[in-house]
């Protein structure tokens, strides 16, 4: 059964004015006595003497008005949100039709609830202070305004030195770009970073620090915000989160801090969360939220942020960095291991040599599973990984030692193979050799994204045996096996484009990781443009006949499947050509094609037949004819 | 001094070069008038025939408005309406009066064939660019063919049925008025049941057997895979019409230039043509040669059959009298038609042999949702 209040005082803005009628014409028959806001505010301590009940319809800051006035004079408050107020709504769980709305702010069960105050201002959603990029935009802003806004924003965010009083006498100083207050966990974009965390009834006030380090980092941030999937129990690293029943906030220099998207005070700023000061007639499923819960302790979660020499080095910086810096234990550890993938050793010569073993047998099995075990054993990603370390950071030490070891490598790679067919008796030109003998730009796109996948892996301990599938993907040793195999033959246009093959693969993945070692932060900046400027000059070298055979692959990819729509009638006799397979050799194109026909071709057919692709088609064309009889 | 001397030698040099590279060589006008005939249907049922086919002369023209030596040429047209008697008397009134040095003509193959039968009284060249009859170039040594022929057309349409759709038995259709209808119809006929192939019926379609319903309802019965029609637009979308009535649609195939016609004049019953398969001259998605990019930039709309055919009808004649010391000379001009060798048409080359007959290929083509789909290309 609901109760309804015997009477109840409606205040009201222009706009929202009709809604009297609405309470008017409520069933419960209570007594409803309108006034504007602007009425209230002429005497409201006078005015709501006597009231026990009012119910509330206007712009933000009545409503904000309405709450003050009711935290001390012990009215409950009832809501008809408008058409517009979708955030009100959703904070106090309102209902969407108006009626509901109003049925709702009549009845008689008001639920206490905590009011945020912030330097004395009730804050409904949040207050924020600083930058906090795409979450500290005004409320109803146009895309673009909030697109060029959080661009310019991204680009000029640095870190000040905050410091954050809690009720429990804590004292925080830390570099931040901003922060965020609220109450309700429902209330902002930001809240759901703690979910379940913050309660409307609790007597606490939540605090979100964003104290990013790179802009990359502050990236990170927002997808993790958005993403459904994301740890709700660990928050992202450029976050610290502090929960208490008050909470002082005082940057290095004095900053305006916004109250629901409009600017409202500066900073100092004091905020706190009053228990159950207002009484406001809520959805039924805050209303259940909002049962009196065991107590909780303060929480404080910044000791992720910067402090101490960090937050001194922090604040020294005009802009945060666009890329972030790996922490030192993490870079120690690798760059440790990536100096002992430099070093030559026992285990990496005899690995190298069954590899390349393995590799050419494999070749002339054209067994792909063999070729496949040959390159998980095969140890070169390794020193390639350390090469663009070296790179990067500009250590020659490292460079000369991971060239060293991939020079050895390819020495031994070659030399096995050569040796392998020069004792092979018979020495055929399999598939699985073919495939390695027609690198394009396609294999360059392998190769760089290869490069990035290894020095993510290598980057962090717990996914480095992803590496063996990037070994797979980018297959080192066995174009080098194919190249050993073409000197062997005494080929050498053999040798050359199997060779292109693993210079395409170990420029490709040296530019890649390095870029990515930079993106992961492994150096404040590109110390060795000299080394890098070489590479790149490599990789376009390289580019040219990659691109010029790709271009080659398209068109012949595209003439061969043109041919599968070309039809002959040779004295009368009619030709399907199902297949065509354009092969070279040196300089002539022979066309292999399979033909469907009814009957034998004399040669007489088979004069017209050529006399007609050498009158319709521009080169010069050897055929080959596989012919399937229709009987 | 003497290097930046040299090198800006060297740069006006090339600028030169590249100039001279980016323009087509200008002629100058010799003052001098050609005068070529075309004969076409500028009027009656095929008056689409004439007018897109005189559209493609056109666009050469205004492509390459003078010939090598820098005489022009003035256009005389004559309608025959696509009756063998208009035509010869437009032939007579060509050569006699208007003394012209050669003719281009889009009518069918009844009026050329008519034409053929007394062109060599009048000895000028004429250049047949729709008319496909296999006869047009035997009857006469001064009449040539821009198209393919029946022979060639029934031929592929009797074995891609046969060979490609797998089909065992058709039923053939033809119009014993028309030359073209009846030829065709017999080519195919013949290569079909060459291949091993069945004709279920062959349907005699005169002027006065309209009754479309009437003539299907027995062949249904017999349940032959496809109906080969040879015949107008007109006559395939009321056989098409009469089939859907009985609720019996079995794969059809129609000749060429019915899709240019209906496209002109029957554009909002082509959904009604729905898987019909049509032998024909080219496909808008096969890749153009520069001078077929050249004509479709030129072209005003969407060029079709005809209008293609007319573009290279005229520019062969154009090719032929340039390469005649007489521009003029209408024995030149037609030894030279006849010896016209990988001359670059709109999707490839086309050569006209001394018995005047064309090789290019052919296309299969269907529809589809209102629009052509290429299905093959033969040569």
């Amino acid at each position: 059964m609901t109760d309804y209040v015997a009477s109840a005082l409606f205040v009201h803005t222009k706009d929202t004015a009709y809604i009297a009628d609405l309470l008017n014409k409520h069933p419960c028959g209570a007594v409803i006595t309108p006034m504007t806001f602007e009425g209230v505010m002429l005497d409201p301590h006078g005015i709501l003497k006597g009231v026990a009940h009012v119910v509330i319809s206007g712009p933000l800051a009545a409503v904000k008005g309405m709450l003050e006035l009711a935290a001390v004079t012990d009215v409950s408050i009832g809501l008809v949100p408008t058409e517009s107020q979708k955030n009100l709504r959703r904070l106090y769980k309102l209902p969407r039709s108006i009626e509901e709305a109003v049925d709702l702010a009549l009845q008689t069960e008001p639920t206490a609830m905590d009011l945020l105050l912030c330097n004395g201002r009730v804050v409904l959603f949040r207050a924020t202070v600083g930058r906090i990029p795409l979450l500290d935009t005004p409320d109803h802003p146009g895309k673009l305004s909030i697109l060029k806004a959080a661009v310019s924003a991204f680009f000029n965010l640095r870190l000040l030195k905050f410091d954050f009083s809690t009720a429990g006498e804590r004292q925080i100083a830390t570099a931040a770009s901003g922060c965020i207050i609220f109450q309700h966990c429902e209330s902002s974009i930001t809240s759901r970073l703690i979910s379940g965390e913050s309660s409307a009834s609790d007597g606490f006030v939540s605090t979100v620090i964003s104290a990013p380090i790179s802009v990359i980092d502050y990236v990170k941030f927002l997808l993790n915000l958005l993403s459904p999937s994301r740890n709700r129990k660990r928050l992202p690293s450029a976050i610290g989160y502090i929960k208490s029943q008050t909470v002082k906030i005082e940057p290095e220099s004095e900053l305006d801090v916004y109250i629901d998207g409009e600017p409202a005070t500066r900073t100092p700023i004091y905020c706190e969360a009053k228990p159950g000061a207002v009484r406001v007639n809520v959805g039924p499923s805050l209303r259940e939220e909002s049962r009196p819960a065991e107590p909780t302790k303060e929480r404080i979660q910044t000791d992720h942020l910067p402090k101490g020499k960090e937050l001194l080095k922090a604040r020294k910086k005009n802009a945060i960095p666009f890329f972030s810096y790996a922490s030192e234990d993490r870079f120690r550890d690798l760059f440790t291991a990536l100096r002992d993938d430099a070093e030559i050793n026992n285990f990496f010569l005899v690995l190298m040599l069954l590899s390349t073993m393995l590799a050419a047998v494999g070749l002339y099995l054209d067994s792909a599973s063999v070729i496949i075990g040959a390159m998980l054993l095969a140890p070169l990603m390794a020193p390639i990984v350390s090469l663009a370390m070296g790179v990067l950071r500009g250590y020659d030490k490292m460079i000369r030692r991971s060239l060293e070891k991939i020079a050895v490598g390819v020495t031994i790679a070659l030399l096995a193979s050569i040796i392998i067919t020069l004792l092979f008796p018979d020495k055929p030109i399999t598939g699985e050799m073919q495939a390695r003998l027609n690198p394009t730009l396609l294999d360059l796109a392998v190769a760089i994204i290869s490069g990035i996948a290894a020095a993510y892996s290598k980057s962090f301990r717990e996914i480095i045996q992803s590496l063996a599938g990037v070994a797979i993907a980018v297959a080192l040793v066995p174009p080098l096996a194919v190249a050993g195999t073409g000197i062997g033959r005494w080929d050498f246009q053999f040798f050359f484009q199997a060779f292109l093959l693993f210079s395409t693969n170990l420029v490709g993945i040296v530019i890649a990781a390095t870029l990515t070692f930079r993106i992961l932060g492994y150096s404040p900046a590109i110390r060795s443009k000299r080394n890098l400027g070489m590479v790149l000059c490599l990789l376009m070298l390289i580019a040219v006949p990659l691109y010029l055979s790709y271009n080659r692959i398209i068109e012949e990819r595209v003439f061969e499947r043109g041919w599968q729509n070309e039809r002959f009638l040779i004295n009368g006799k009619y030709i399907i050509i199902e297949s065509a397979d354009l092969r070279r050799l040196g300089d002539k194109k022979i066309v292999v094609m399979e033909m469907v026909l009814r009957d034998q071709m004399d040669r007489e057919d088979m004069e017209e037949f050529k006399r007609k692709i050498q009158a319709y088609f521009p080169d010069k064309l050897i055929i080959r004819a596989k012919t399937t009889f229709i009987p | 001094m003497k290097q930046l001397k040299y090198r800006n030698i060297l740069i006006g040099t090339a600028l030169l070069v590249v100039g001279a590279c980016g323009q087509e060589s200008r002629v100058a006008p010799s003052g001098n008038v050609i005068k070529i005939g075309i004969i076409a249907p500028f009027s009656g049922t095929d008056l689409n025939q004439g007018a897109e086919g005189l559209k493609g002369v056109e666009t050469v023209m205004r492509l390459w408005p003078l010939l090598a030596n820098g005489d022009s040429i003035e256009i005389v047209k004559k309608d025959d309406g696509n009756e063998p008697d208009r035509a010869i008397k437009a032939l007579q009134e060509l050569t006699e009066v208007d003394q012209v040095a050669a003719i281009v003509t889009f009518s069918g193959s009844g009026p050329v064939l008519a034409m053929a039968g007394v062109a060599d009284r009048y000895k000028t060249p004429i250049l047949a660019t729709l008319a496909t009859h296999p006869d047009i170039t035997r009857r006469s040594e001064y009449v040539s063919q821009v198209c393919f022929d029946d022979i060639f057309q029934g031929q592929v349409a009797a074995a891609y049925v046969r060979d490609e759709l797998l089909l065992d038995t058709v039923a053939v259709f033809s119009n014993p008025d028309s030359i073209y209808s009846s030829n065709l119809a017999t080519e195919f006929e013949r290569k079909f049941v060459s291949l091993g192939g069945r004709i279920s019926d062959t349907v005699p379609l005169s002027a006065e057997a309209k009754d479309y319903t009437a003539v299907l309802k027995p062949l249904a019965a017999k349940g032959p895979e496809l109906l080969y029609l040879p015949l107008t637009a007109e006559d395939v979308i009321g056989i098409i019409e009469a089939a859907v009535k009985l609720n019996w649609m079995p794969l059809m195939m129609a000749g060429d230039g019915i899709l240019a016609t209906v496209m002109a004049r029957h554009h909002e019953q082509a959904d009604l043509l729905d898987g019909l398969l049509t032998t024909d001259f080219y496909h808008y998605t096969n890749k153009l040669t520069p001078f077929g990019e050249k004509v479709r930039r030129a072209y005003d709309g969407k060029a079709t059959s005809f209008a293609i055919l007319g573009a290279e009808g005229f520019a062969i004649l154009r090719d032929a009298m340039n390469r005649c010391s007489e521009p003029a000379s209408r024995g030149c001009i037609n030894d030279k038609i006849r010896t016209t060798s990988n001359f670059t048409g709109v999707m490839g080359p086309i050569t006209i042999g001394s018995d005047g007959k064309a090789h290019r290929p052919l296309v299969i083509n269907t529809i589809r949702k209102k629009r052509m789909e290429f299905m093959v290309k033969v040569y």
